[in-house]
């Protein structure tokens, strides 16, 4: 598992992207830059999975093996359960852009279900991302896989990053109002 | 000689009887991308799990490679793998043994 963003964000736990509101309410503190970047790529994640071979590899970390000592059990429970897979993550990535798009130029403002869609929205991209990357638990070590300053994939490592970051900013938010204890 | 064994069918029988009564359960896998704290989030939210033991569950993961997050009947396990699943969670299901 990562965990790189930590250090980060304990320098930011007072100013995060993610604001309280005093109604139960969270208010994201986005450059509308960053926003439509989150709507673009939430739009490649409903295109991946409407369009996409469930069976391509880049795609097995978001249909994983149930029964991983039994195949014709797993063949069943995929039969019966990845169609309720797409959907709920269609569900989610729907929120997530709903409310990034009717903010109109104010900040977007996040209930507690929302943030519940806008992460696990967010971690199916790094799931996409970090399959396609081959990220591993060393790369954190190593910084950016060891790529040279002119790797084009540098970009993809660097937008990975500033994804979990993001991800540990919500994780954060919800953590210090005690969503959950 | 007298016996008074039950016959093989008869052990066979009792034998799937006391298999079937096996719990599920249900396991959360290392991977190199869930960041750690998201996966003790998860645990939490899903499970109603204290931080103390969704970091323990978390931290098993991390460094044995695997966690049993849940236990109890098929039906149940099938959900928590579906849920875990939907928040990215590598998570698979297997009689306990």
């Amino acid at each position: 598992m990562g965990n790189h963003a930590t250090r980060h964000m304990m320098r930011r736990r007072n100013s995060g992207p993610f604001v309280a509101q005093r109604d139960g309410t969270y208010a994201m503190k986005l450059s509308p830059d960053v926003q439509a970047l989150l709507v673009h790529m939430f739009g490649e994640l409903r295109d991946v999975l409407t369009t996409g071979n469930s069976n391509e590899p880049t795609l097995q970390r978001l249909f994983p093996v149930a029964y991983h000592q039994d195949p014709e059990s797993n063949e069943e429970y995929q039969r019966l359960m990845r169609s309720e897979l797409v959907a709920s993550r269609l569900a989610a990535i729907s929120r997530a852009v709903e409310v990034i798009d009717t903010a109109e130029n104010q900040s977007p403002i996040l209930t507690s279900g929302d943030m519940s869609q806008f992460m696990q929205s967010l971690n199916a991209i790094r799931l996409l991302l970090g399959t396609m990357l081959d990220v591993s638990e060393d790369d954190e070590l190593n910084g950016q896989n060891g790529l040279e300053d002119d790797d084009p994939r540098l970009a993809q490592h660097h937008l990975y990053a500033y994804l979990g970051w993001l991800l540990e900013a919500s994780i954060s938010a919800q953590m210090n109002r005690g969503e959950i204890r | 000689m007298a016996s008074t064994t039950e016959s093989p069918a008869a052990d066979i029988a009792v034998d799937e009887q006391l298999d079937t009564d096996k719990p599920w359960i249900v396991l959360v896998w290392n991977d190199p991308i869930n960041l750690m704290s998201y996966v003790a989030f998860v645990l939490q939210k899903l499970f109603g799990y204290s931080n103390e033991k969704a970091t323990e569950l978390m931290l098993d993961v991390h460094h044995k490679g695997r966690a049993v997050v849940s236990s109890g009947a098929r039906e149940r396990a099938e959900l928590d793998v579906f849920r875990l699943h939907e928040h990215g969670l590598w998570a698979t299901m297997q009689r306990d043994t």
